[in-house]
């Protein structure tokens, strides 16, 4: 039902068909679509009619890196279509060494942003029957009118903030560079965060974490949360239990974020997977901030080469912790 | 319309603790008033040691014992290790009985062959116990009885020895390699099942260990002609409620703790083999 | 006995209700609706399509404790604690109350019964709300759930023309308009017409359950389990799910002991102490989520363990979900071909 660039979609699955077909991979981590036009799931194609149900449209956001901690275990070489994010996600999983480099091939899609479902239904008022992009554009027909919408105003919040549209990693490249968003307000929100005092601070997020049910959704869809076993999971010794009081959860997610300190490459999976709706970029992004504070601008998962800065000593690092 | 919480432990005394084996103890608990509960073999409780937890566990004694319930346990874990590390005169919570119990009304009138791995014999010990208690019921009484080492083996002399000495009962003692003071039967216990090639005729099997030993045991006495009617074992699983409820312990539709632990072979054939 | 009042005047009566204990209510909880205790500023949000999370949480809460222990030297004291407050449960769809009752052949009819849940549920006024506002997401149908009324409620209400409409259908519910009566007109309840159409997503489960009986091994499932990350969420929105874990809080001196929800995505849900793991993989995972719902559930208790509140559809992160599961099982509609 959305019109969306068919263009695309074929030259991506002529690249993968040839892969699959040689035997350059014996699997594809790719998108079909799900129930509905504004819904995609992820695609295990290892057949050349399983790419059939390829997609690629505005609405495909699963981070697909993920699934390779599993599928390289049963397959040779897999190959994965990254956007922008998901390309940074693969770096960051091979840093941690969850990943061998060799065993997978990575299409890159520079990507155009994913659309948000809820904002169109919005802005359209009423059922749409019929959804077409051009030119920066979003047009949505409804039994009654015709609505023209900035794509830019209808992002999902993790697209909204993206600084890299465009894959960092890759084997081939499949669509054309998108141009990268300038965001002066990168750190808006924390800034307004910090401006609080620590009580008022407090309350905010005990009220935010408040609604947290522990589902781990956060966890799993995280690329740096790969640890084969989560603290939470640790019987000897039992760092963190079930009780859902309100020092466990800022216990989880304060620790969560701080194992993620320097590792988190922005890609704002944790806050869309949430089915609660917390607003847990706020506090990954306060850490970025505070790193790059306190050890230098850097931009985790950009280049596996570079190590995140707690992973590295340097003699002129910051220790206020020492200093009288 | 319910007056208790099911979950609810009462708080029992520990009497003794023996060391049995390097990681096996056996404790024996008695409430204010004798035993806790009334019970039948193969049953299990749970036993609560705050703020570590709660576990379960069988019974090892049998009904007949009716000074104290018995339970042999292995450290493998936060609340086994837990109770290892007990004095005698605590007190800890103990709730059940849980589980459906061995079937002795429909083992009578019959020769009955018991096989054992390691702290496999715990459960066994609760239904042998009950069985010698009830001698004339039941036919003749074979006992195989394996461990690593004979370090290993629990309850050596009463196996060894008082049970050897019960009329028509032979004990079948074996160790899986050999070792200098040893000077009985070295083999696995699956493969001492099969050099002892018992006749199923008129036969129930019963036996516990570790699922590996299970696995080759059925086989064994498959091998044997045993029919899976003629083959009972009772299963492990994590457990928290005990009482079918909070659904972790399912094989398909039926909750281990509840309409288990113990299982005909035929019922486990039409189960899901998660276990 | 039907009853209305001006929806204008809710507020009142909210207050009203809530004089003798909990009064959950569908509630914005700043960007989400969830059923919570309604307090005097609360913003009630009738008009949502649904809560994210079921209100199964009033009956089997997130956590529960129900024990309070202290060791002094040798000696261990209990104490059990009860569930009293009275609650009204208000603005219950009709496919999240058919959910409860699977949950009450549960923890009230197989015995033991649950004092916990059933002190909860004995002591719930279960107000029903008939669902006009469906999104694409919800098939209650499908389970032939009847989206305009549910059996089982104390007093079953609908909104129409600036009013809310209640009838009682038991003692409770008689006793709750009772409560309210100095705000609450007479009115009739005209039969109300459904005004909207359920996405078809081309299912029909009446032979499901029999046909998996023996499909524990399909093939099927090892495709199905791929997408799954192994997160909680399904099983912690779901209105069907249950299970429950048990666990310690507090010290060697001092502590309680609490039930809370607990998950078969869950890699340490079977995980036994000494090392062996019955389920190991997500497969294995996947597989118990779905036959439990599909098969064993029914097998005990003779209906299907889904209710097609679209919870799962709209929370999985991947959109992975039942509809598919059930697809992929051979619970395809024949003529949709």
């Amino acid at each position: 039902m959305a019109e969306r660039n068919l263009e695309q979609l074929k030259k991506i699955r002529e690249a993968v068909s040839q892969d699959l077909l040689s035997g350059r991979i014996d699997l594809l981590l790719g998108w079909e679509k799900g129930h509905f036009w504004w819904e995609s799931k992820p695609l295990f194609a290892s057949e050349e009619e399983d790419l059939t149900r390829l997609t690629w449209d505005s609405f495909c956001a699963v981070n697909l890196s993920r699934y390779l901690l599993e599928e390289l275990k049963e397959h040779e070489k897999v190959g994965v279509l990254v956007k922008g994010c998901d390309s940074r996600a693969f770096n960051r999983l091979l840093q941690d060494n969850m990943v061998d480099r060799e065993r997978v091939v990575l299409y890159g899609l520079p990507c155009p942003g994913m659309l948000d479902y809820e904002l169109l239904v919005n802005e359209a008022g009423s059922k749409i029957l019929k959804i077409t992009e051009e030119n920066g554009q979003v047009i949505l027909e409804t039994e009654s009118a015709e609505i023209e919408i900035e794509r830019e105003n209808v992002l999902i919040s993790k697209c909204r903030d993206c600084l890299y549209p465009n894959p960092v990693v890759y084997d081939q490249l499949l669509l054309e560079l998108q141009e990268k968003k300038e965001l002066p307000e990168r750190f808006k929100t924390v800034e307004e965060l910090e401006f609080l005092s620590p009580d008022e601070r407090f309350t905010y997020w005990e009220k935010e974490l408040s609604r947290c049910l522990r589902c781990y959704a956060c966890r799993q869809v995280c690329p740096y949360c790969s640890c084969r076993q989560c603290f939470v999971e640790q019987e000897n010794p039992r760092w963190q239990g079930r009780a859902y009081k309100s020092s466990e959860n800022f216990l989880f997610h304060l620790i969560r974020a701080y194992h993620g300190a320097g590792r988190c490459i922005e890609c704002g999976e944790c806050e869309r997977a949430c089915p609660v709706d917390i607003p847990l970029m706020e506090l990954n992004r306060k850490l970025i901030k505070d790193m790059n504070e306190l050890y230098g601008e850097y931009e985790a998962g950009l280049d596996a080469e570079n190590e995140p800065p707690l992973l590295t000593y340097r003699p002129d690092d910051p220790a206020a912790f020492s200093e009288k | 319309m319910s007056n208790v919480n099911s979950l609810l432990p009462q708080a029992v005394t520990i009497m003794d603790i023996t060391s049995e084996t390097p990681d096996i103890n056996t404790l024996r608990v008695v409430g204010s008033d004798g035993l806790p509960f009334d019970f039948l073999p193969g049953q299990c409780a749970m036993l609560s040691v705050p703020p570590v937890g709660e576990a379960i566990f069988s019974i090892t004694s049998s009904p007949t014992c009716r000074e104290c319930l018995e339970f042999s346990i292995k450290n493998v874990g936060k609340v086994s290790n837990y109770l290892h590390s007990l004095e005698p005169g605590q007190k800890i919570g103990i709730r059940g009985p849980y589980g459906n119990g061995f079937p002795v009304e429909a083992m009578k009138g019959k020769d009955l062959l018991f096989i054992g791995g390691g702290i496999g014999l715990a459960p066994l010990r609760s239904l042998i116990g009950y069985c010698f208690d009830n001698r004339i019921e039941y036919g003749k009484i074979d006992i195989v009885y394996g461990a690593r080492s004979p370090a290993d083996l629990i309850r050596k002399s009463e196996v060894g020895e008082t049970w050897a000495e019960q009329p028509n009962t032979d004990v079948h003692l074996t160790v899986d390699a050999e070792f200098p003071d040893w000077k009985g039967h070295v083999g696995f216990v699956p493969s001492y099942v099969t050099e002892l090639a018992f006749k199923p005729d008129n036969k129930i099997a019963v036996t516990c260990g570790p699922p590996i030993m299970i696995k080759f045991v059925l086989k064994a006495l498959e091998e044997l002609n045993f029919t899976p009617e003629q083959i009972i074992t009772t299963l492990e699983m994590r457990m928290k409620c005990g009482v079918g409820k909070c659904g972790r312990c399912n094989l398909g539709p039926v909750y281990v703790c509840k309409d288990g632990p113990v299982f005909t072979l035929a019922e486990l054939n039409q189960l899901p083999g998660e276990y | 006995m039907k009853k209305k009042i001006a929806v204008d005047k809710l507020p009142s009566l909210w207050a009203s209700l809530a004089e003798e204990g909990p009064l959950y209510l569908p509630i914005q909880e700043g960007p989400v609706v969830n059923f919570q205790p309604w307090q005097d500023q609360a913003q009630v949000a009738m008009e949502a399509v649904n809560s994210v999370v079921s209100p199964k949480d009033i009956f089997l809460p997130r956590e529960e404790t129900y024990l309070h222990y202290q060791c002094k030297g040798q000696e261990l004291e209990l104490q059990e604690v009860n569930y009293k407050e009275k609650i009204t449960a208000f603005g219950i769809h009709p496919c999240d109350l058919r959910a409860i009752e699977m949950l009450d052949r549960v923890f009230m009819d197989q015995d033991p019964p649950d004092k916990l849940y059933c002190s909860r549920r004995e002591m719930t006024t279960v107000v029903a709300m008939s669902c006009t506002n469906p999104d694409p997401y919800c098939f209650c149908e499908v389970f032939d759930v009847d989206p305009l009324d549910a059996p089982g409620a104390d007093v079953m209400v609908h909104f129409s023309d600036g009013y809310l409409y209640l009838e009682a259908r038991t003692e409770k519910g008689r006793a709750l308009l009772d409560k309210g009566k100095e705000l609450l007109e007479d009115g009739s309840t005209e039969t109300q017409e459904k005004q909207f159409e359920q996405t078809n997503f081309g299912i029909d489960v009446h032979d499901l359950p029999e046909n998996l009986k023996n499909r524990f091994n399909d093939p099927a499932w090892d495709q199905i389990y791929k997408s799954c990350i192994g997160c909680g969420v399904c099983t912690y929105v779901c209105p069907t799910c249950y299970c429950f874990d048990v666990e310690d809080y507090g010290h060697e001196a001092k502590g309680e002991r609490f039930r809370c929800w607990d998950s078969c995505m869950f890699g340490e849900f079977t995980q036994m102490a000494g090392g062996h793991n019955p389920r190991p993989g997500r497969k294995e995972r996947v597989r118990q989520r779905f036959m439990h719902k599909l098969q064993y559930y029914p097998e005990a208790y003779g209906e299907i363990a889904c209710v097609g509140c679209g919870r799962c559809l709209r929370s999985c992160p991947v959109n992975l979900d039942i509809v598919q599961v059930i697809k992929a099982l051979g619970g395809e509609k024949v003529e949709q071909r």
